[in-house]
C-alpha cells in the first residue's frame, strides 16, 4: 500500500459517506499554493484521493507559492465552469481576493486549514491555532518550571509567515501561556517565515546570543530537523531525563513530531485533525453544490488536541503524523 | 540582369557570377514567414485554431476574458524589458521594483492595517497605523501613491542606469544587485507581511470594468453574474495606452533611433554623437517606471500590498515573453508590437497548458523549452535576415 493510499484510507470512510449523500458527480477545483511540508502533502492526498474514490472530477492547480497565479489559476477553473473550488490560499490576504473573485462568478468556495483575512465569506475550514498552540505549551511550561524551580528561563518561539493567520494564531497561544507565567520567561522570538533556511539563520543567531535555552516552541513541525541541526552541536539536543534537555513543544501534528515525542526529544505538539478538516471541507463544498448553494458562507473550527508525552499511549492514533509513522512514512522517506 | 559593378570597373563578360542556389517556392515563403513582423501573431493563431477542437473551453467568453486580464500587467512590464534588451541590456529587477512600489502604495493608502500582524514592522507608527496610511483620509490618496510609486521605481531605474553608463558596470551585475536589494528592502519594510484594505479608487484600476457584455437571451430580470464578461477594462485601457506611446517612442522618434543605435554597436554610436549614457539611463528608467504601472495593476488586481509581488518565476514570463516576441537578446532588435505577440502567445500558452490540467513544474518545463526555442530562432532569424540583405 502506498503512502498515499494508505493516507487516504484514513478517510475514505467519512468521504464516501458525504460522497454518498450527493446525487452526481462533480468537478472540483482544487487549488493549492505548494506542497512544502508533510501538512499539506498529507491533506492533498487525503482530499484528491477522497474525491476521485466518490467519482468526482479534480482539476488541480498548483501555484509555486504564487499569489497572482493562484487567482489566475482559479479564474480559469472558472472559466472551466467547475462546480466548486477547494483552496488552499498562499496567504490570508490573497485568499479574501480569490474568495471574492469566485464568490462574484457565483462558484461555490471552500478554504481549507489557512483562512482568509477576511472569515465572513467563503467555507472556512480552520484550526483553533491559538488554543492547540496553547495547550501544547502549556503542557511544556509545567515541566520547565517544575525542572527549574527558580530563575529565569529562556523561551524561544519560532514564528510562522504572520501574513499567514495561523501563525499569527499559534504566536498568540504561546504568548498567552508564557503570560501567566511571565515574570519567569525572557522569551526570544525567532522569524522562520515559513521557510527552513530562513529559521536556521536566525535561530542559530539566538542560539549564539543565547547561550541558555530552556524551552522552545515551533509554529510548525516541519521545522524540527532545522532545529535539530542547530541545537545538536551545541549540545542542546537531549532527550528527556538527560542533563540540559530543552522542553520543546511545535504544531501540525506530524510524522517526524510523533517519531521525536517517542524518542524523547520533543515533549509535545498541538495536532490539527487533518482528516476532520478535509472531511469537513469536502462535506461543505459538495452540500452547498448539491444545494445550489453558490455562495456559501461557514466557518468550521478544527479543535484539535495537545499529543504530549503523557497521552501519547492514548491518543497516539488520533494524530494523523502517528498514523503516517505506523505505516512506514519516515522509512519510505529515508 | 541589373548591372551591380562599381562605377569605373568594366565586366569581364567571361567571369560570371555564381548563380544562386534554386530556392523552393515553400523554402522562400517559410523564410519570408519566419522574418515576417507578425510571425508570432501566425504562430499563437495557429495554436489557438489547432487546440481549440481538443480544449473547448479555450474559445469559451469566460476564457477570453481571462486571457486578456492576465496579458495586460505583463504587457506593461515586457514593454519596459523591450527598451532594455534592444540596448543589449537587461534588466533584472523589474520585479523587486514591482515589489517596493506594491508595498509603497500600499503603505500610503491603505485605510487600516492590524497591529497583530504589522506591528513588527519598521514602517508601523510612522508611516502606517491601525487607521492606515498617511494618504488614507485624502481624497487625492490614489494619484499621489501611484506618483510615488512611480518617483520609487524612477529612482532605482535612475540607479541602475547611471551605473550601467556612467560606471560601465554590466547590466546583468548591476540590475542583479538591485534585485536582491530592493527585494529585501521591501521585505524588511513589511517584514514579509502583506497590506490589505485599499480603496475602492485604486482596486478599480486592476479589476475594473469599463464595458462588459453578456451573450444570450435576457430572460430573467437580472443577468446571472457568470456570464457577464469583462470586455474593456482599465488594465486593458492602462496597458494598450502605454504600448501605443512606447511604440510611436521607439519607432518614431530619434530617442528610439538612438536605442536601436547603442544595441548596435555602442561604440559605433557614440562615435556618431548619440547622447549614449543619456540614453542608457533613460532606457532604465523607462524599464523600472513600466514595472511600477505593473505593480498598479497586480496590486490593485489582489487587492494587497505585497512585498513578493514580482519574486519567483515572474522574471522568466517577462523576458520569456519579450525574446519570444523577437527582441533581441544580443541588442539592436526590437518591437513593441512584437513584444505584443509574444506575451499574448506567452499567456496562451499557459493557460492552454493550465486547460491541459498539467501540474506546475510541468508547465515551468514547457516554459523554458518554449523560450529556449525562442532564443535560437532569434539565432536563426539573423541569419537568415543577414543572408537576404
Amino acid at each position: 500500500m502506498t503512502r498515499l493510499q494508505a493516507l487516504a484510507a484514513g478517510t475514505i470512510l467519512a468521504g464516501s459517506a458525504l460522497a454518498g449523500g450527493t446525487a452526481s458527480a462533480a468537478t472540483i477545483c482544487f487549488a493549492f499554493q505548494d506542497l512544502e511540508t508533510e501538512f499539506w502533502v498529507a491533506g492533498h492526498g487525503a482530499i484528491t484521493k477522497t474525491l476521485t474514490d466518490a467519482g468526482h472530477t479534480v482539476i488541480e492547480r498548483n501555484a509555486n507559492e504564487d499569489a497572482n497565479r493562484q487567482l489566475e489559476q482559479v479564474r480559469d477553473c472558472i472559466a472551466q465552469g467547475v462546480d466548486g473550488i477547494i483552496l488552499i490560499p498562499q496567504d490570508g490576504e490573497s485568499a479574501t481576493t480569490i474568495v471574492q473573485e469566485a464568490q462574484d462568478a457565483d462558484t461555490p468556495i471552500a478554504v481549507f486549514n489557512r483562512p482568509p483575512s477576511d472569515l465572513s465569506k467563503g467555507i472556512v475550514v480552520v484550526a483553533d491555532n491559538a488554543t492547540i498552540a496553547g495547550q501544547a505549551v502549556d503542557s511544556i511550561v509545567e515541566k520547565a518550571l517544575a525542572a527549574k524551580p527558580e530563575g529565569k528561563l529562556n523561551a524561544i518561539i519560532v514564528v510562522g509567515d504572520l501574513g499567514d493567520p495561523n501563525a499569527v494564531g499559534r504566536k498568540d497561544g504561546f504568548y498567552a501561556s508564557i503570560e501567566k507565567h511571565k515574570d519567569r520567561f525572557n522569551v526570544i522570538e525567532v522569524a522562520s517565515q515559513w521557510d527552513a533556511a530562513t529559521a536556521l539563520a536566525n535561530l542559530e543567531s539566538a542560539v549564539t546570543a543565547n547561550r541558555e535555552v530552556d524551552l522552545l516552541f515551533t509554529s510548525s513541525d516541519f521545522l524540527f530537523p532545522t532545529i535539530r541541526s542547530v541545537f545538536e552541536p551545541r549540545g542542546l539536543w537531549k532527550k528527556a531525563g538527560e542533563d540540559g534537555h530543552v522542553w520543546m513543544a511545535g504544531l501540525d501534528g506530524d510524522a517526524t513530531a510523533c517519531q521525536l515525542i517517542k524518542d524523547g526529544y520533543v515533549d509535545a505538539t498541538g495536532v490539527q485533525d487533518l482528516y476532520f478538516e478535509a472531511e469537513q471541507s469536502l462535506a461543505a463544498i459538495l452540500a452547498a453544490i448539491e444545494a445550489g448553494e453558490a455562495q456559501p458562507n461557514q466557518v468550521i473550527e478544527d479543535p484539535g488536541f495537545a499529543l504530549t508525552t503523557d497521552n501519547i499511549g492514548e491518543r497516539e492514533m488520533d494524530m494523523w503524523g502517528c498514523v503516517l509513522l505506523s505505516q512506514g512514512f519516515l522509512k519510505n522517506k529515508s | 540582369m541589373k548591372d551591380l559593378s562599381p562605377a569605373g570597373i568594366t565586366p569581364r563578360p567571361d567571369i560570371r557570377a555564381p548563380a544562386p542556389r534554386p530556392v523552393s517556392d515553400l523554402g522562400a515563403r517559410f523564410r519570408r514567414v519566419l522574418l515576417s513582423d507578425y510571425f508570432v501573431l501566425y504562430l499563437s493563431i495557429a495554436y489557438f485554431l489547432v487546440l481549440v477542437p481538443f480544449l473547448p473551453t479555450l474559445s469559451t467568453p469566460a476564457n477570453l476574458t481571462n486571457l486578456m486580464s492576465n496579458m495586460w500587467p505583463l504587457l506593461v512590464v515586457a514593454v519596459g524589458q523591450t527598451f532594455v534588451l534592444t540596448i543589449a541590456g537587461i534588466d533584472l529587477s523589474q520585479g523587486a521594483v514591482m515589489g517596493l512600489t506594491s508595498v509603497v502604495a500600499a503603505t500610503l493608502i491603505a485605510t487600516a492595517a492590524p497591529a497583530q500582524v504589522l506591528a513588527n514592522a519598521p514602517i508601523w507608527g510612522s508611516l502606517l497605523t491601525a487607521e492606515g496610511g498617511w494618504l488614507a483620509a485624502s481624497a487625492w490618496a490614489t494619484p499621489l501613491a501611484i506618483a510615488a510609486m512611480l518617483a520609487v521605481a524612477a529612482l532605482i531605474g535612475l540607479f541602475n542606469g547611471l551605473s550601467v553608463a556612467r560606471l560601465a558596470m554590466p547590466p546583468f551585475m548591476v540590475t542583479l544587485v538591485t534585485m536582491i536589494a530592493v527585494g529585501a528592502f521591501a521585505i524588511w519594510l513589511t517584514q514579509s507581511n502583506n497590506i490589505r484594505e485599499l480603496p475602492e479608487s485604486f482596486v478599480a484600476l486592476g479589476k475594473g470594468d469599463i464595458v462588459s457584455v453578456y451573450f444570450g437571451p435576457k430572460l430573467e430580470s437580472q443577468l446571472p453574474r457568470r456570464e457577464v464578461y469583462s470586455f474593456v477594462t482599465w488594465p486593458m485601457v492602462i496597458a494598450l495606452g502605454l504600448a501605443v506611446f512606447a511604440h510611436l517612442l521607439l519607432n518614431r522618434t530619434v530617442f528610439g533611433r538612438y536605442v536601436f543605435a547603442i544595441g548596435i554597436n555602442r561604440k559605433a554610436a557614440e562615435i556618431s554623437g548619440v547622447p549614449v549614457a543619456r540614453v542608457i539611463v533613460a532606457v532604465f528608467v523607462i524599464s523600472a517606471v513600466c514595472a511600477a504601472i505593473a505593480s498598479i495593476l497586480y496590486t490593485a488586481r489582489l487587492e494587497t500590498g505585497r512585498p513578493t509581488l514580482g519574486a519567483g518565476n515572474f522574471l522568466l514570463d517577462v523576458i520569456g515573453a519579450t525574446v519570444i516576441g523577437g527582441t533581441s537578446l544580443f541588442g539592436g532588435k526590437g518591437k513593441i508590437l512584437w513584444t505584443f505577440f509574444g506575451v499574448l502567445f506567452f499567456v496562451l500558452l499557459s493557460n492552454t497548458l493550465n486547460l491541459m490540467n498539467l501540474s506546475a513544474f510541468h508547465i515551468d518545463m514547457v516554459k523554458g523549452g518554449v523560450i529556449l526555442a525562442a532564443a535560437l530562432l532569434d539565432v536563426t532569424r539573423t541569419r537568415l535576415t543577414r543572408a537576404t540583405t
